[in-house]
Formats: C-alpha cells, sequence, structure tokens
C-alpha cells in the first residue's frame, strides 16, 4: 500500500481555516474532533486514487443520516453516492448513525445551542424535530444557486407549516407508521390499529418509542384524528398505552430494534415502519409468513428532513449531493432500492412498473395518511413527561 | 551541618511531587470535576424539587436497578470464588491457561456478546428449547425480555472483574499457615473459613466494586436483552436526555445513582472491615 498523503493534505487546510477564525477554545476542539472522524472517510477515498481535481474541484462532504436510506445501506457500493463523487470530485462520508430523533439530539443538542458545528454538513431529521431546529436557528438556509433542482420537489411539500418555502429542510424520504404482522401466529386478519391492544395477542405485540408513532396510531384506533387532536385526546391516548402495558400487552417498547425480535419470530404484531418492512422481507424471502398493515383507520406519516446544521465547513457541497439526490433519475432508483415515497417529482417516471405499484412507494390515492400535529413546547412537554411515565417508569 | 544540606535539599524540591501530580489533576480537572460541577448545576435548575420528583417519578426503575445490580453481584461472588479459588488451588502449571479462558471473551466487544446472548437466548433459540424439554420454563415462556435473562447477562459480562481479584487475592495467601492450621487440628473446612476465607475477603472486596458499580449504572444490557419492564436507572438516562426539558432531573437522578453507590461502598467498607482498601 502506498503512503496516503492526499488524506493528510485535506485534513490539514480544513485545520488551518478553522484556527484562522474567532471561535473559542472549545469550539475549535469539537472541529477537531469532527476533522478526525472525517480522517478514515478520507483515507478510504484515497485508496482507489480517484479523487479528481486537486485544488480547485473536488472536497469533501459528511452526512448523517438513518439506516436503510441508501441502496444497500452500504455507502461504499450505493450508485447515488458513488455517481456524485465520480460527478464532482466531492467524496462522501456517509454515516448511517442516526438511531432516533431524541438520542441524536443528546449527543449533537448542546453543541448546536452553543452555536457549534457538529463535524456534519448534512443531517436527517423528522419534521417535528426539523421543525423544533429551524425554529431555534441551528439549521442554515439552502443556498439555491447550488441546488437548483429543490424545485422538484412533489407538490404536497414544497410548502410546510415549519419551513414555508422549504429555505431550510428539504424532505430525504416519506414513509408510513403502521403495523407488521404474523398472521399465521395470530390466528385471524387485522384490520384496525385498536387490533394491537386485544388480549388475545397479550406480551407478542411491540410497540415504538417514538411517541409520535405510538401515540397517533393509538389516537386513530380510538377514532381521532392525530393532525387535529387535542392535548387532552392524546393524553387519553397515552393512558390507553399505560393501562395496556400494566396489563402485560406489549412485549418491549422499542426503536430501531423492533426488527430483530420480529425476524427471530418471538413477536407477532410490531408497530413498523413502512420501508423497514419491505427490506426486510426483500433480504429475507423466508420470512414470507410477515404482512406489513395499514389499519382501516389509517397510518401515520412521516417526514424525515435534510438539513445543512450551523457550522458545517462545506454547506455548498451538502447543497450539491442535495441537488443531485433531486435529480429525478437519480432518485427514481435510489427511492425503488429503499422502499420509500421519493419526495421528488418525476421519480416514479423512473422506476420500474413494480415499484410504482409498491404501495410503499406509492401510496394508493386515497390512503388515509396522518401527520401528527405540531405541538407547542409546553404541550410537546407534557405529552412527552406522559408517555415516559407510561412506557419506562 | 550535614543535617541541614540535607533539608536544604529537600525544601528545593518539595514541589517535585506536585508536578508530577499536575498531569494527572488536569486531566482530572478538564474531565471529571468540571462537567461534575456543571452537571450538579444543571440538577438544580429549577430547584431542589427535581430530585423528589426524579426519584418519586422512578421509585420502581431505581428499585429494580439496586435488586439487579445486587443479584448479579451476588451471582458474580456465588460463581467466581469458587472458581478463582480452583485456579488458585488446583490450577497447577494450567493456571495462566485457565485464566486466559476466563478472560478470553473480553478478546470480543461488550456489545457483540450481548448481542450474542440475544441469539442464544430467543424464544425458538436453543437455550429456551432445551429449558423448555426439561420442564424448568413452561411452553410459553421465555429468556429474553425477562429479569433473569437481564440478571444472567450482566453477571456473565462482568464475571472476570469479579474473578480477577478474587484469585489475586488467594493466590498470595501463605500455604504454610493452612499447613499450620492443619498440624492444630483444624478441619480443612475450619482452616478454609479461620484462614483462606478472611485473608481472600479483600479481593471479593475489590471484586464487588469493579462489578456492582459499573453494573447499577449500565443500561446495554437491560437494553439489548430486556424490555420496557427491565428498564434501569441507565436507560432512563440514556433514552431521555435528548429532551431539553428532562435534563435537570436526570441530571438529579444521576447525581443521586452516585450517591447512593458512595453511600453503599462505605458501609460495606465499614462492615467487612479491610482497612487496606477503605
Amino acid at each position: 500500500m502506498r503512503p496516503c498523503a492526499s488524506s493528510r493534505r485535506l485534513v490539514v487546510p480544513q485545520l488551518a481555516v478553522q484556527r484562522s477564525s474567532r471561535r473559542r477554545f472549545l469550539g475549535q476542539s469539537a472541529v477537531l474532533v469532527g476533522g478526525i472522524a472525517l480522517g478514515p472517510g478520507l483515507l478510504a477515498a484515497c485508496g482507489d486514487d480517484d479523487e479528481s481535481g486537486g485544488g480547485g474541484g473536488g472536497g469533501s462532504l459528511a452526512m448523517l443520516n438513518w439506516p436503510l436510506y441508501i441502496e444497500d445501506d452500504d455507502p461504499s457500493t450505493s450508485p447515488t453516492i458513488i455517481g456524485f463523487e465520480e460527478a464532482t470530485g466531492i467524496s462522501i462520508d456517509y454515516r448511517a448513525e442516526i438511531d432516533g430523533n431524541e438520542s441524536f439530539y443528546e449527543k449533537y443538542g448542546p453543541d448546536l445551542e452553543a452555536g457549534r458545528g457538529i463535524g456534519f454538513d448534512l443531517v436527517v431529521l423528522t419534521a417535528w424535530k426539523a421543525a423544533q431546529m429551524i425554529e431555534a436557528g441551528q439549521v442554515q438556509a439552502f443556498d439555491d444557486a447550488n441546488f437548483p433542482n429543490k424545485a422538484n420537489v412533489i407538490a404536497s411539500q414544497a410548502s410546510t407549516d415549519y419551513d414555508p418555502d422549504r429555505q431550510y429542510s428539504i424532505p430525504w424520504a416519506i414513509g408510513q407508521t403502521a403495523f407488521a404482522y404474523y398472521p399465521e401466529k395470530t390466528g385471524r386478519e387485522l384490520t384496525s390499529a385498536a387490533d394491537m391492544f386485544d388480549p388475545a395477542f397479550a406480551g407478542k405485540v411491540t410497540i415504538l418509542d417514538e411517541m409520535r408513532d405510538a401515540v397517533g396510531l393509538t389516537l386513530l384506533g380510538m377514532g381521532e384524528d392525530p393532525s387535529t387532536a387535542s392535548l387532552d385526546q392524546m393524553l387519553a391516548a397515552v393512558d390507553r398505552i399505560a393501562a395496556a402495558r400494566e396489563d402485560g400487552q406489549f412485549r418491549d417498547v422499542t426503536g430501531n430494534d423492533y426488527t430483530e425480535d420480529l425476524q427471530l419470530g418471538d413477536t407477532w404484531i410490531a408497530m413498523a415502519w413502512s420501508g423497514d418492512i419491505a427490506s426486510l422481507k426483500a433480504d429475507n424471502p423466508d420470512l414470507e409468513g410477515l404482512e406489513y398493515f395499514v389499519p382501516e383507520e389509517g397510518a401515520m406519516s412521516f417526514v424525515d428532513n435534510a438539513m445543512v446544521p450551523i457550522g458545517a465547513a462545506n454547506k455548498a457541497n451538502a447543497e450539491k449531493f442535495l441537488d443531485h439526490v433531486y435529480d429525478p433519475a437519480v432518485a427514481g432508483p435510489l427511492y425503488e432500492s429503499i422502499n420509500y415515497v421519493p419526495p421528488v417529482e418525476g421519480a416514479l417516471d423512473n422506476m420500474s412498473e413494480e415499484a410504482r405499484n409498491s404501495p410503499f412507494i406509492n401510496p394508493p390515492a386515497g390512503a388515509k395518511l396522518y401527520e401528527f400535529r405540531i405541538l407547542t413546547p409546553e404541550e410537546d412537554e407534557e405529552l412527552n413527561r406522559a408517555f415516559v411515565a407510561a412506557t419506562q417508569q | 551541618m550535614a543535617r541541614n544540606e540535607q533539608t536544604g535539599i529537600r525544601a528545593a524540591r518539595w514541589y517535585v511531587p506536585y508536578l508530577l501530580l499536575l498531569p494527572g489533576i488536569a486531566w482530572l480537572g478538564a474531565f471529571f470535576i468540571v462537567p461534575m460541577a456543571s452537571m450538579f448545576q444543571t440538577s438544580l435548575d429549577g430547584g431542589l424539587g427535581n430530585y423528589s420528583t426524579v426519584i418519586a417519578d422512578n421509585s420502581e426503575v431505581i428499585r429494580r436497578t439496586f435488586v439487579f445490580a445486587a443479584t448479579a453481584t451476588l451471582t458474580c461472588i456465588a460463581i467466581g470464588y469458587p472458581l478463582a479459588y480452583f485456579i488458585a488451588t488446583r490450577g497447577g502449571r494450567y493456571k495462566n491457561v485457565l485464566l486466559a479462558l476466563v478472560v478470553l471473551p473480553f478478546f470480543v466487544t461488550y456489545l457483540v456478546r450481548t448481542l450474542a446472548w440475544k441469539v442464544l437466548l430467543f424464544d425458538g433459540g436453543p437455550v429456551v428449547g432445551i429449558l423448555q424439554d426439561v420442564g424448568i420454563l413452561g411452553p410459553d415462556e421465555g429468556l429474553l425480555n425477562t429479569d433473569i435473562g437481564v440478571i444472567g447477562a450482566l453477571t456473565y459480562n462482568f464475571l472476570p472483574f469479579m474473578v480477577l481479584p478474587i484469585y489475586v487475592s488467594l493466590e498470595k495467601i501463605d500455604r504454610r499457615l493452612l499447613e499450620a492450621g492443619s498440624d492444630l487440628y483444624a478441619s480443612p473446612f475450619r482452616a478454609f473459613r479461620k484462614v483462606t476465607l478472611p485473608l481472600s475477603l479483600p479481593g471479593v472486596f475489590a471484586g464487588t466494586l469493579l462489578t456492582f458499580i459499573p453494573i447499577a449504572g449500565d443500561f446495554v444490557n437491560a437494553d439489548l436483552l430486556g424490555s420496557d419492564q427491565q428498564t434501569m436507572i441507565g436507560n432512563i438516562i440514556e433514552r431521555n436526555f435528548g429532551q431539553e426539558f428532562f435534563r435537570p432531573e436526570l441530571s438529579a437522578l444521576s447525581f443521586m445513582l452516585m450517591a447512593v453507590i458512595l453511600v453503599a461502598v462505605l458501609v460495606y467498607a465499614r462492615l467487612l472491615g479491610t482497612e487496606e482498601i477503605a
């Protein structure tokens, strides 16, 4: 192996730039750590010597995303990432390490609150968390000159309450939260969201620890609309969950790891994210008995948004990458592979017939999908406290 | 005159020990004292009420944490002491091999070892199958998401920290004391009780500290192998620290955990009377 001089060349100027700025000591060390974290990615990139442009073009970009949000969950073979790197000479350090909105904020929130960078140029978070971060000024406005394809965002997402002009956030993926189950084990077909509370399935049900998903689906089962429900109705749904937990209805209250027990067959019914189940079934053909089901009352819908956090060292590269993903020719195969609804207009035209008919990628018109109401900070605190008491304590 | 000279030299170098301590003190100051002070400050945001609120809200979790930690530690002693005793007294020329076997699982990372338990213990897996066949578990019972599963994994993950200190304390016991005991007509059991056991207590004490304290703060085992019915204090802190409004209470919970452990250790040291350590 040849010594990799280029990586050192790339890291050092970045630190030099930081040194000349007026950050406080701790800010600098945070950037230093970010630079070190970036190192391995650069080292990997130099192995093939595929870096084109020396000084002017090229550069790098660090992105933090959720698992299963890129082809095969593997950045080293992802056509989307490789295509971008080859076209621009910008190398991407892609990490699929976000496990939950709360756990992300637990780790990086203090730096963001202090106005410091977190070592990443692009992060992806769910709408309600994105709303909070935009409100708190923790993300940067896009420079549309670098991101002309932003205009390709699908009409339903072009304007939202938390970001009316999509200045700060753009959807990375849109999915549903509903259920997965083994009809063979439950012994009957499930139709309602309230079926998760059927005592016949006691100890065989897992629910998600994302408060909005668990409370939202419970509300649907109770005949309420989660996009308009009052705080009292939401608290009643939390009480319902607490009572069921008391009775031993739930096997566990889980995060991303619900798929493990579901795969092992220990869980009969799991509250689940649509793309996960599609991927799980695609990767494990022997899981034939596993069915995804959308209750007749409807399902929760979530939008995960890509944003440039404050202090990002490579903001322009982040925008160029989003521009790449928002090219319908790139987006088509990407979303076909990850099985989520593409937020890019025209992406469906670049997919196979089979993918176009998938309910995960192209939910049928008339599918009842609800987004959880954006809460005030006071409501958020009260509901979260109740939910933690109902599911953890 | 010679005496003056000597004190002169000593006086000139009084600061040397402090200089040697400086890196350690700076390290502790920056990475222990400062974060602790900041956490303590956070825990008082909104008043002392944080402490009573968090203790009341989590009383069940707190009780469970210490029951788990105590049970796992006692199990570690019950398994670790005979094991260490066997290696120290009967190991012969295989001593080093046997010790290496105790440590061997630790060449695999903590997380992977714990995940491996998940594969072993799942409802359709080999362990549950055998236990159901011999009637220890009922047909609908399992090990994942049970107290026993989590306590078992905690015991497994921390066992070497119990075995090694006990082994060291047993190893350095002077065998001639036991011979003297039997010369004085002590039965082997009596010799063990009067000689070996008291002399090995410092090892048990050290082992208990090395297992009980990290187990009380552990969250990985309960997270991976347990359900919402096995939540420990570590899980509550780990899952909720991202919510800004929870931070003062969770800081208070961390301090409470530390205080309880500190008191427990002091009481334990007093009871066991190992002046060497405490």
